[in-house]
């Protein structure tokens, strides 16, 4: 009998001939989501809770004078306008640098900025005073241009940290110099990507409940409760056992709820706190769009060679991002570009710079990619330019360059195994039919609708990077009926991780009927198993889940094994039976029952602790994750070269994730990340005033994609590159799509016009007047 | 939830003259027609009002006529019926594709033809077809009826020729024969969306010469317009791709787009030449 | 002022500001929290109600506008057997995914295939996209939704 998590997970890694693994069993939850029973934050809204809102700042950058909430508390109905002054604990909440505040203190540093918390009973009243929340300001000049504001030393977003860069990452690997002095070929382009909003159908909410003795349960749009938990019990003062949160039913997060959730259910509860009554704290659609972060807006700087056999030598890499107001996880978004940068291919010497710079804007946040479509975006389109200055074909050149299984990353990691991106990409490139196409397409480049064919790979370590721990964990108990509970921090948001492939795995580890697990799931009362964000809520999300069931498993084999007097191997338990040599003996709810009255502990927690290994900060050296997913993407577009309008028209993806344990559900993340992928390439953009304001803060003006825009999505290639931690080898799938996403798009729009796209999005006006330029 | 609950008085009169008489005597009233634009701008704080005629009631505001000579379209009929009429589709096919491209379905079926024209947006998707077909606007207030061909009806940004009470009640258009007719709408995206630039074209022709030709445009300007210095261009002129060329040079000169978040001022220009020129050649099927 | 009108089949009688919105009224007075908040303008369509049986947005309607008309949302369709099909189409073909929007969809297709069987057209994929044009899904199920309705349209129309 192994309680030993490695043991397991070795165990079901290599087990053969599962069940309802890789079977794409319906969702739990669909149906009470269709029939209007699932609940989301604002469904938990009850007649005569409180309301609040958030006062925002009006200005991008000025020394906070005082804040008189006096004409705001004089509106009928207005309880209470909270500042700083009333956060009983820590108004410091940053994330990976402590520079933010919950809610502004002696500076603001962007229009959309928290400033105050205004609490009452109707929501007029509500409208009308967050209006009137009227700071004294002092103005100071705002910085909106990263690359002035890291020459500006005069003007500081952040004073106490003597400049505007707000964190730095190096990479020095081999020799540069050396590498291009090699190179026959060298390209060097500068890149430059924008913000994107996360535009979640469901804004921001959180409901909070005051409880005996000043204990406090949130009901919050949150990716990880058990943050929030610690955030809340931070800026209250409270031990966190105090602090209760739950993530009902979530309306989208892709990343904006993971940075924004524990700060708006802190908010809440601090009015909670100060109400004692129950305070629904509510974002409108603008509110939202103002204040939340935002995916990062970059500049690139980006130089590589290769010898003139096609092989990569040398990349020499700025990466610069607009980290806005506050680092918030900017430091880790910079990380992962910096160790992604070279795309999945060996490159011996590599210089990679990163830096995080502070400007008076939103500031940049987690979504879906965090980091990687950017960096991805100028590398693989640098890998287009490399492959035509070497006459080979972008898929033949990308092939001979791709990390297989023993090779060296950019940082110097030897992936001993599950590296499948190679198999991917090439039996991709035969699927979609890129050796025909790619010469047919460049051959009619002629007349006002032109086609083009693109390509691009990406890399996504799974886990967090570098040596910074990560776990998963989770609680289980069979009932006696046989009815199995888990309790998981994991939580709801879209991705049906809990729905669909926990239960999977807790079917098959088990042995039990699939129908009798439910997942409770997004709550402190269950241990903590890290944040759904990082494509993690299976690919780690699910290793606690498993190792929960497999001692459960285990101690029931060796209670059996001892019953029937057989050894271990004579027993097997299968879809809701147990079979002893082969024999079927006894049902699920039997053998449940048997083991209560004969003292076998059918409750469990699941604790692991992945291993990491070192990695030297200042050279950018070392274990960089514990696993990669892979993804490449072939895209199609049509582009009207008259109005400057891209159709993309079929999209190829081929994914190597490890196994697949629910491939419907799979699929979905796939198609889904697609079309987030192609608005963020095409349309979507937040256009900035001369204050920093976001112009365009509502879907009128910032569009996405409707069902009209979206492009034939093909089925999905599955290479399982397994690896060895994942539950059943299964690595992170949600992000993955997204990421290749803008540089397939771009390299098929370079490809359809014959001229290199360095800028997105690719707006029907940009296209047109890169057509227009070449015409000339 | 929470919306903002807008302090105003609320009135549903059953008759034209009930309604004229309320937004003639209750202060800072505004007709309610299909609220699609109305209640954002009031939410928003752009518009303001104290009260509202609703004249989803009245009867002689709804329904689409065929007259035998013209085709009548209550002021109050919702835009899905009139993507849903036989009429519509076989009278005035660029009326009907400009509305197909509205909003989304709940939109139209709130939506009405004539909130959208005293709405009166630059980019109000029904005004191009409509000054394209020089349709004749029925007004009804305090003083009487009287008619406003739709090519004077918007005087300036956001403005209209209608006078303290009265109503927009229906629309008439003439009927006429026009060989070819062709619409354009560049949005940022396929789905519903705002112009950057729309374009409605009715051609007609005898033998290779266009005898007349009308030209109108959406989002170039503060209100919609007709190009007619470019249709003037073309009256009477032998079809060839060079009078087409001149002609769409001629709309690029008339126009007065600015920059915004759609697009710039400059692409609206570009964009008004190349998707005029090509809404002419498909009305002349000229390729 | 007092507003009447039917919701999901019963005779409801409500008193609201003369300027309240709809979408206000079903979710804080009447219970009904299908019916959800989304970007208050009129562009996701999430907040999608039937009226009259026509899907419209019920955040650019006052509720004082559908007095004596009928208001259909998911609460009110449980046991039609239409609905009950198209959802659990929805469910086995991954339609679904963080569900925010999902009850407006269902409405909406719902509405667009009772249109097209009692009318007796013919139903194209080209349609189908075009009828849900208005409800924005920022998970990007479209296509599963588009397969779903194909799916429950055929089984409705070779049904006996």
């Amino acid at each position: 009998m192994s309680e030993d998590p490695r043991t397991i997970i070795q165990r079901w890694l290599s087990a053969e001939g599962y069940i309802v693994v890789g079977r794409s069993v319906e969702r739990a939850d669909s149906l009470d989501k269709a029939l209007g029973l699932a609940k989301f934050v604002e469904d938990f809204f009850e007649e005569g809770y409180l309301l609040a809102r958030v006062a925002i700042s009006r200005v991008p950058h000025a020394r906070i004078l005082n804040i008189d909430t006096e004409p705001a508390l004089r509106i009928p109905g207005i309880l209470k306008v909270l500042t700083y002054l009333d956060v009983p604990g820590e108004n410091q909440v940053g994330y990976a640098i402590p520079d933010q505040p919950l809610l502004a203190e002696g500076k603001v540093r962007y229009f959309g900025e928290p400033l105050a918390i205004v609490v009452g009973r109707d929501p007029d009243a509500l409208a009308r005073a967050v209006e009137e929340v009227r700071p004294r300001y002092e103005p100071l000049p705002a910085l909106l241009d990263p690359l002035e504001a890291m020459e500006r030393t005069d003007v500081l977003v952040h004073e106490e940290f003597g400049s505007n860069v707000a964190f730095r990452t190096r990479v020095r690997k081999g020799n540069v110099e050396e590498g291009f002095s090699k190179a026959d070929v060298v390209v060097e382009n500068t890149y430059r990507t924008h913000h994107q909003e996360h535009l979640y159908l469901e804004p921001e909410a959180a409901l909070a409940i005051p409880d005996l003795e000043n204990r406090v349960t949130v009901l919050a749009t949150i990716q990880y409760p058990h943050l929030g938990q610690k955030i809340i019990a931070k800026v209250l003062g409270l031990p966190a056992g105090m602090v209760k949160v739950v993530a009902p039913y979530i309306g989208g997060g892709f990343g904006g709820k993971d940075d924004e959730g524990p700060l708006v259910a802190a908010r809440a509860a601090l009015a909670a706190y100060h109400l004692r009554r129950p305070v629904l704290l509510f974002y409108t659609r603008e509110d939202s769009i103002q204040i939340h972060p935002k995916r990062e807006a970059t500049v690139i700087r980006y130089k590589s060679g290769a010898t003139r056999d096609g092989k990569l030598m040398a990349i020499d890499v700025t990466i610069i991002h607009d980290t806005g107001a506050y680092a918030n996880r900017g430091p880790f978004i910079l990380w992962r570009a910096t160790m992604h940068a070279s795309g999945p291919y060996v490159v011996p010497h590599a210089k990679i710079d990163g830096y995080c710079v502070y400007t008076n804007k939103v500031p940049q946040g987690s979504f879906r990619g965090f980091g990687n479509p950017s960096i991805q975006f100028a590398a693989e389109a640098q890998m287009d330019l490399l492959a035509e200055e070497l006459g080979m074909d972008p898929v033949e050149f990308r092939l001979l360059n791709m990390l297989r299984p023993g090779s060296t990353t950019l940082t110097d990691q030897v992936l001993t195994s599950s590296v499948g991106v190679h198999e991917a990409l090439r039996k991709l490139a035969d699927y979609s039919g890129w050796w025909v196409k790619r010469r047919q397409y460049r051959v009619e480049r002629t007349g006002r609708f032109r086609r083009g064919i693109g390509v691009a790979v990406a890399w996504h370590g799974n886990s967090t990077s570098r040596a910074v721990p990560d776990w998963s964990n989770a609680y289980m108990q069979v009932a006696r009926d046989g009815s199995v509970v888990v309790y998981t921090g994991i939580v709801e948001m879209g991705q049906g991780s809990p729905s669909s492939s926990h239960r999977q795995i807790v079917a098959e580890v088990l042995g039990c009927p699939l129908e009798k697990v439910k997942i409770v799931f997004g709550t402190t009362e269950a241990p903590d198993a890290g944040a759904t964000h990082a494509s993690r809520g299976t690919s780690v999300g699910a290793i606690g889940i498993l190792v929960a069931a497999g001692r459960i498993r285990s101690r029931l084999e060796s209670f059996l094994s001892e019953y029937f007097n057989v050894p271990l191997e004579g027993i097997q338990i299968r879809d809701g039976k147990v079979y002893v040599r082969g024999e079927p003996k006894m049902s699920w709810e039997e053998l449940v029952t048997l083991a209560y009255s004969r003292g076998v502990d059918l409750s469990s927690t699941g604790y692991f602790f992945l291993p990491k290994g070192t990695f030297q900060e200042d050279i950018g050296r070392g274990f960089a994750y514990p696993a990669y997913s892979f993804i490449a993407v072939v895209t199609e577009v049509e582009v009207d070269t008259y109005t400057g309008r891209v159709r993309v028209l079929r999209v190829y993806p081929a994914l190597a994730a490890g196994r697949i344990i629910n491939p419907e559900a799979v699929k979905t993340q796939i198609e889904g990340a697609v079309i987030q992928g192609l608005g963020y390439t095409l349309m979507e953009r937040l256009i900035f005033d001369h204050n920093g304001r976001i112009v365009n803060d509502n879907l009128t003006d910032y569009v996405i994609p409707t069902s009209l825009d979206v492009p034939e999505i093909e089925e999905t290639i599955f290479v399982e590159d397994l690896w060895e931690y994942g539950p059943l080898g299964a690595k992170g799938v949600g992000e993955m799509a997204l990421i290749p996403m803008p540089a397939s798009i771009a390299n098929a729009v370079s490809h359809a016009i014959g001229i290199r796209v360095t800028e997105l999005p690719l707006t029907p006006e940009k296209v047109y007047s890169l057509v227009k330029h070449l015409e000339r | 939830m929470y919306y903002r609950v807008l302090q105003i008085k609320y009135f549903k009169p059953r008759t034209l003259e009930e309604a004229i008489e309320l937004l003639t005597k209750v202060r800072n009233s505004r007709v309610l027609a299909g609220g699609t634009d109305l209640l954002v701008d009031l939410k928003t704080g752009r518009v303001s009002a104290e009260a509202l005629v609703d004249v989803g009631a009245i009867r002689e505001l709804r329904g689409i006529e065929d007259l035998g000579d013209r085709i009548r379209i209550g002021a109050a009929t919702k835009l899905q019926e009139l993507v849903e009429s036989d009429v519509i589709a076989r009278e005035l096919p660029l009326l009907r594709k400009a509305v197909e491209s509205m909003g989304s379905w709940q939109i139209r079926n709130l939506a009405t033809v004539g909130g959208n024209l005293c709405n009166a947006s630059p980019a109000a998707d029904t005004a191009p077809p409509l000054l394209a077909y020089e349709a004749e606007l029925i007004i009804v207030g305090p003083r009487g009826t009287r008619v406003v061909p739709v090519t004077k009806f918007f005087t300036s940004y956001r403005r209209v020729a209608l006078e303290e009470g009265e109503i927009l009640k229906e629309i008439v258009v003439r009927k006429s024969t026009w060989s070819g007719w062709s619409y354009i709408k560049l949005g940022r995206r396929s789905g519903f969306t705002l112009s950057i630039v729309s374009v409605a074209v009715l051609a007609s022709t005898r033998g290779e010469v266009l005898e007349d030709v009308r030209i109108a445009l959406g989002s170039v300007a503060p209100t919609p317009i007709r190009a007619y210095k470019a249709e003037e261009y073309l009256r009477g002129r032998e079809v060839g791709l060079g009078v087409l060329e001149r002609a769409a040079e001629i709309a690029k000169e008339e126009v007065s787009p600015i920059d915004d978040v759609r697009a710039s001022a400059w692409y609206r220009r570009e964009m008004v030449y190349r998707l005029t020129l090509d809404a002419l050649k498909t009305s002349l099927r000229w390729s | 002022m007092r507003v009447s009108f039917r919701l999901n089949g019963s005779w409801v009688s409500v008193d609201v500001e003369p300027g309240e919105i709809l979408l206000d009224t079903l979710r804080l007075r009447l219970g009904i929290r299908s019916v959800k908040r989304g970007c208050e303008r009129g562009e996701c369509g999430v907040c999608t109600v039937l009226l009259n049986g026509e899907p419209v947005v019920s955040c650019l309607l006052l509720t004082a506008q559908v007095d004596s008309m009928e208001v259909t949302t998911v609460e009110g369709l449980g046991s039609d057997p239409l609905f009950k099909d198209l959802a659990e189409e929805f469910a086995r073909r991954f339609s679904i995914q963080c569900g925010y929007c999902t009850p407006a969809i269902l409405l909406t297709t719902y509405a667009y295939i009772r249109k097209v069987y009692e009318g007796k057209r013919k139903a194209s994929v080209e349609e189908i996209v075009k009828a849900i044009e208005g409800n924005l899904c920022r998970c990007g199920t479209y296509p599963r939704v588009v397969r779903a309705v194909v799916n429950t349209l055929s089984r409705l129309t070779t049904a006996p």
